[in-house]
């Protein structure tokens, strides 16, 4: 009963913001829009440096998203009564994560595999790329929250400069699923490997989350 | 029964040998013990390594980088494992002179991780002919070298030094999962650079004439390296304990 309250309490909060979840989907568009006009439109390779392309901007995209995920609770004193009233922080964090993801990282994983097929890729290419797609932003919102937590006060600069780190090895298993795609083998290895990073991080990393944000509160 | 008995033997320790004064007027007087005896070993090591082997068979005499190279590279990663190992103490036990460790030991590993590339890509220039190589192992050293620098730019950007310590011991437990993916990079991707030439579970594929010096020299840098971690470490303590009345003796 109390998960589907906090459900609709975070919905709400999200969507009251609209820049907080169209701004990053916008952002995203203008980043795919930009990439062609770059690329000399006689040469008709778009879809060579595609896919480096779209991950890149997913990458900076959730980085926008989880800016002041944070930040606007902790100042107006939303997280420290959520603490002293004796409810779960980490529920509410995975919950909070879990909509940005619904909200954000859906309709950017869908918009991306559409400007697949816009940028010369096959249909089925696309279509193979959708569930990649989704798994990946959640791994990146997870893990620029935690940078976001870690780096609260102190603005969102601080908190990409310690993720990225530690994000660098998925973007090397998404370099060979990549190569998978294109020369059309099986790839199912590749997504397994990032489901399994997913589902170990999805319920440890809230748990460190709200206890950084503990240590914040102090 | 043994839980009570190793709870108290830490509580001990923890009262007798872990407080700031005593680390520091014991480090005072083992310090310049650990420096002549390590210097002293790593030049042995070195004019051994440099006169008193004999030329690779490929690499000539380039390979002689190696004195170098492969005690930084590989001290750079062992620094960041008793980091986050003091860390991890910090937080489960509380222990202040952990957490004044693990933040100094951060600038010495950022600078030993930029002596192990930089010594790396001047081997790189004889043997692979060039600079620099979007290779596996040389990728994941660079990561490596912008986490430390991450891990001390989160900690100056606080003003409360035990928050500061908290989050930081946090981010270093979780960036510990680079370690083993740097050292099994070499297996793991297909790269330029060599798999690792001594090994605990094999024999090592590297002779015995060059290996001698090789260990000689790992052991006199990480003493050099111990000495650097001795220095940051007294600033930490001048700078966390400057309102403590023993201190003003040592200044």
């Amino acid at each position: 009963m109390r998960i589907l309250t906090t459900f609709k309490q975070e919905t709400l909060k999200l969507l009251k913001k609209t820049r907080a979840w169209l701004g990053p989907i916008l952002v995203f568009v203008l980043i795919m829009i930009a990439y062609p006009l770059t690329v000399e439109l006689s040469s008709q390779n778009l879809s060579d440096a595609f896919y480096p392309v779209l991950f890149i901007s997913c990458l900076l995209v959730m980085m926008l998203a989880t800016e002041g995920i944070f930040l606007e609770d902790f100042e107006d004193g939303s997280l420290e009564q959520l603490v002293i009233t004796g409810n779960s922080l980490y529920q509410s964090i995975i919950i909070k994560i879990f909509i940005y993801w619904l909200f954000i990282g859906i309709p950017i994983s869908i918009l991306g595999s559409l400007f697949n097929v816009g940028s010369g890729n096959t249909m089925d290419s696309s279509l193979m790329l959708l569930p990649p797609l989704m798994i990946t932003t959640y791994i990146f919102l997870i893990l620029f929250c935690f940078g976001n937590a870690l780096s609260l006060t102190k603005g969102s600069v601080l908190g990409t400069l310690i993720t990225m780190p530690l994000l660098l090895p998925i973007l090397v298993i998404l370099g060979k699923l990549t190569t998978a795609i294109l020369f059309n083998i099986n790839y199912f290895g590749f997504l397994i490997l990032l489901f399994g990073i997913l589902s170990i991080i999805i319920f440890i990393f809230p748990a460190i989350i709200s206890k950084i944000i503990k240590t914040h509160l102090e | 029964m043994l839980r009570e008995i190793i709870n108290t033997v830490i509580k001990k320790f923890i009262h007798q040998f872990a407080s700031p004064k005593t680390y520091f007027l014991q480090v005072k007087r083992l310090y310049p013990w650990v420096f002549y005896i390590s210097i002293a070993i790593y030049v042995v090591a070195i004019t051994w390594g440099l006169l008193f082997t004999p030329k690779d068979f490929v690499q000539g005499n380039s390979y002689r980088i190696i004195y170098f190279h492969v005690p930084a590279s590989f001290i750079a990663q062992s620094l960041y494992a008793a980091m986050a190992f003091s860390s991890a103490v910090y937080l489960i036990w509380k222990v202040k002179l952990a957490a004044y460790l693990s933040r100094s030991i951060a600038p010495v590993g950022a600078t030993v991780t930029l002596i192990a590339l930089i010594s790396g890509s001047i081997w790189g220039i004889p043997t692979w002919g060039t600079w620099w190589e979007w290779d596996a192992r040389i990728t994941s050293t660079l990561i490596l070298f912008i986490m430390y620098l991450g891990l001390i730019s989160l900690h100056n950007s606080f003003n409360n030094f035990e928050k500061a310590d908290k989050l930081f011991s946090y981010l270093a437990i979780i960036g510990f999962i680079q370690i083993p993916i740097i050292k099994k990079s070499v297996d793991w991707w297909s790269s330029l650079h060599q798999p690792a030439s001594i090994t605990i579970s094999d024999k090592p594929s590297i002779d015995p004439v060059m290996l001698y010096p090789l260990f000689l020299s790992i052991i006199g840098f990480s003493g050099l390296v111990a000495c650097l971690v001795i220095l940051s470490s007294k600033v930490q303590i001048y700078k966390r304990e400057k309102n403590k009345n023993w201190i003003k003796d040592y200044v």
